[in-house]
């Protein structure tokens, strides 16, 4: 394989009738430009065209989007919502936190006028969500639960151990056998013996 | 990758926690499971520095600077000297005035504005060593008692801020000083003002070499030196500890936090005595170097 | 006059040194640094320079730089929430820059507190830049540019933007192009690109020189547009005219260098064989 082909930004790569611009680059009078430094990548995705994309060695996804997974923890609670820090967006560690709220009607997607949040999340919980919105000028991102594989992934009891989730809603706590509950992310099984 | 992740966390045990997410997630517990196994996050055994480095006199408009590194952590020390009348309490000494600044680009959480109280206190603390030590003598300023003097003005930044910023501070202001070379100044006889010669220069004389040693404290139990940053947002305590080269303690710095045993304290002690070894060791061998 | 108690402050009055040099050795600090001394160095060629990224731990990306004896670091943070709610932006981020010298950067001892020149200089720092970055790729949030120049021998303001720009490419910013600065001095009939301290210094006292003063010109050397420019005193249209044109082959001859210390970071940070 040829060496790799490095560009910094602004650095013209190619005509928009030879690729697709892909990430970290833009489009100028017909031409693909870099908006990265980084690797130049070049790839078929089964389109007429390969998409032209720049590479950094991180991944270069720096906010969180519509869409996204992003982890969280949770920092307080009212009855109408409840607030996060997004702590990871995908895989990526954030390296600035972002503030995101999970509604009381987006944290499940069935029965929803019988959420209660604190029956649903408790402050220091790690959570997976997934981006709605990016609020507005008033408020942070809006996160949904609304999914079997989102909620609660690890919970402290009050007893200050780490809780094994026994059903959908509820985690139990393997010192005391406590029971709390939470709106729990079923997790996969083909994942779990990893 | 996130789904395997949060396989994992709700996995019973945490043995196979991602320790990037783990980190995250619980970073006292992350931490805590290193020190049970006498080791830190980077590496380091329980008393290990990070690695010091030092560059002396890299700021030419600087009547003497240092530049020092101790691992992440980056602090420039720059002293500009200028002309004052003396103190009229006491008119044979001059003036020494160390600040400590935290400008917005060496940590995230630091924002533009006037010094936060970490840069305070420590520039509070630098003065207060530079008082009871007496590094230089405030007497030596002293150009023509009660007319002129020499203002050290000790202006040390930190550029990078990962943790053990009084350490840092300490060995760039002494380096700076040590590198220090002010200009002849007489004083005419006939107008009556300072005459200032730049090609005659001489060093002031460094009378003693404080260094510090800082140390965090984890539950009263486990005791660290050099803490990182993250090191030192989650210990129950720090402490630093200020020795002279005859082993003299010349400052004791623990701002509240958790107690700390006699016999802890003694063993920081040791682990500070050597700890003042190996600065003046380095910055000899650089100053040295920079002679040739 | 209200009291500063955050710092440690010194005698109410205390004057510089530099005021009182005596005049053998006003010479000496003088000529220490003429270009004509220094033969390596024609009149349109710019300090060699060197840079580095990469050096903050904390920052998501920095850089350093240094040309003769000016030295100046910036970090770049974020994108970020902003800090002020009124402030967020929907479509598009904001981009703050923050431009200062530390105390002993000059010759004269300088103030903490941020003054009207550092504001300027942040300013036009802010306004060089923003042409340069995707800022609608990163809406509701805030992007840092921090400067510091740690010493100031020549101008600042160009080697800031040169050096902010090489971190927000470091920090993984998306760019249009890169920006580059270039200064030059224009004095009677001569010009001097990229100057030294010594050599922006009005010659005589006071006097008023005809057809006197400086360019500061900033460049996106791909798309060939100018991001950026300062005048500053009294130049005729022709000189200018030339200038200008002088800071635009300075930055050219910048680019490569610049151009080398991205790659070189790309290439460290992750080694081509991975795959």
């Amino acid at each position: 394989m040829s060496p790799m082909k490095l560009c910094v930004p602004g650095e013209r790569l190619c005509s928009t009738e030879d690729c697709i611009p892909g990430t970290g680059t833009y489009l100028r009078h017909g031409y693909i430009f870099a908006s990265l430094a980084g690797y130049v990548l070049r790839k078929n995705e089964g389109e007429e065209l390969p998409v032209m994309s720049v590479v950094k060695e991180t991944e270069t996804q720096l906010l969180p989007d519509v869409g996204a997974i992003v982890t969280c923890k949770v920092t307080s609670i009212n009855p109408r919502f409840a607030k996060v820090h997004i702590l990871y967006v995908g895989s990526t560690p954030l390296k600035d936190r972002f503030r995101g709220t999970i509604r009381k009607e987006d944290v499940r997607a069935t029965e929803k006028d019988k959420v209660e949040t604190y029956k649903s999340f408790r402050p220091g919980d790690i959570v997976l969500a997934k981006v709605i919105s990016l609020g507005d000028v008033q408020s942070n991102y809006l996160l949904t639960t609304a999914e079997n594989e989102l909620g609660v992934v690890v919970a402290h009891s009050e007893a200050g151990a780490q809780m094994v989730p026994v059903s959908w809603c509820e985690m139990q706590c393997p010192r005391t056998h406590a029971k709390e509950f939470r709106k729990v992310a079923r997790v996969q099984p083909e994942y779990l013996q990893a | 990758m996130v789904k395997r992740y949060a396989a994992t966390c709700t996995h019973v045990g945490n043995q196979n926690i991602m320790a990037e997410g783990f980190k995250t997630a619980d970073p006292l517990e992350y931490h805590k499971s290193f020190l049970k196994e006498n080791c830190r996050p980077d590496g380091r055994e329980l008393d290990e520095f990070r690695t010091t480095t030092l560059n002396i006199g890299p700021i030419s408009t600087a009547e003497g600077s240092a530049l020092v590194k101790i691992g992440n952590t980056t602090v420039m020390c720059g002293i500009k000297a200028e002309l004052a009348v003396p103190p009229s309490d006491t008119p044979d000494k001059g003036y020494i005035v160390p600040n400590v600044d935290m400008p917005p680009l060496c940590a995230s959480k630091v924002r533009s504005g006037p010094p936060e109280e970490q840069a305070q206190a420590a520039s509070q603390f630098i003065a207060d060593i530079i008082e009871t030590s007496e590094i230089i003598r405030k007497e030596d300023l002293c150009i023509e008692k009660e007319k002129l003097c020499w203002v050290l003005y000790c202006d040390i930044m930190c550029l990078d801020y990962d943790g053990n910023l009084l350490d840092t501070c300490i060995v760039a202001l002494l380096a700076a000083l040590k590198n220090t070379q002010l200009p002849k100044v007489t004083i005419n006889k006939e107008t009556d003002l300072p005459e200032v010669d730049l090609l005659k220069k001489c060093s002031i004389s460094v009378n003693r070499h404080p260094v510090g040693s800082s140390f965090a404290v984890f539950d009263n139990t486990i005791t660290i030196v050099d803490p990182t940053a993250d090191e030192e947002s989650l210990a129950t305590a720090v402490m630093t500890l200020v020795i002279d080269e005859e082993g003299r303690l010349c400052s004791l710095h623990k701002p509240g936090g958790t107690a700390l045993s006699g016999e802890k304290l003694q063993d920081c002690m040791g682990r500070a005595v050597t700890r003042h070894r190996e600065i003046s060791k380095l910055v000899d061998k650089i100053l040295e170097s920079i002679k040739k | 006059m209200p009291v500063d108690r955050r710092r440690i402050r010194g005698p109410d009055e205390s004057q510089s040194p530099y005021h009182f040099i005596s005049k053998e050795s006003q010479k000496c600090l003088a000529s220490g640094d003429r270009r004509s001394d220094d033969s390596q160095r024609g009149p349109l060629d710019i300090r060699p320079i060197f840079a580095r990224c990469g050096l903050n731990s904390q920052a998501k990306g920095s850089a350093y730089i240094e040309a003769g004896n000016t030295k100046i670091i910036c970090s770049v943070y974020g994108p970020r929430e902003t800090e002020r709610k009124d402030e967020t932006d929907m479509k598009s981020g904001r981009l703050v820059a923050d431009m200062r010298f530390a105390p002993f950067a000059c010759h004269k001892r300088g103030a903490w507190v941020q003054g009207n020149e550092e504001k300027d200089l942040s300013l036009g720092l802010l306004e060089s830049l923003r042409p340069g970055v995707c800022l609608h790729k990163y809406p509701r949030s805030q992007i840092d540019v921090c400067v510091m120049v740690l010493e100031s021998d020549g101008p600042a303001l160009s080697h800031a933007v040169t050096c902010a720009s090489l971190a927000l490419a470091d920090a993984g910013i998306e760019m249009y192009d890169m920006v580059l600065g270039c200064t030059v001095r224009h004095t009677g009939t001569t010009q001097l690109l990229d100057p030294t301290f010594s050599e922006v210094q009005d010659d005589q006292d006071g006097v008023f020189v005809e057809n006197q003063g400086s360019v500061t010109l900033s460049l996106m050397p791909n798309m060939n547009q100018v991001s950026g420019l300062q005048s500053d005193g009294v130049m005729e249209q022709e000189s200018l005219k030339a200038a200008v044109q002088a800071c635009i082959e300075g930055c050219y001859k910048l680019y490569p260098v610049i151009q080398h210390t991205l790659l070189k970071t790309v290439r460290k940070n992750a080694p081509p064989s991975e795959n």
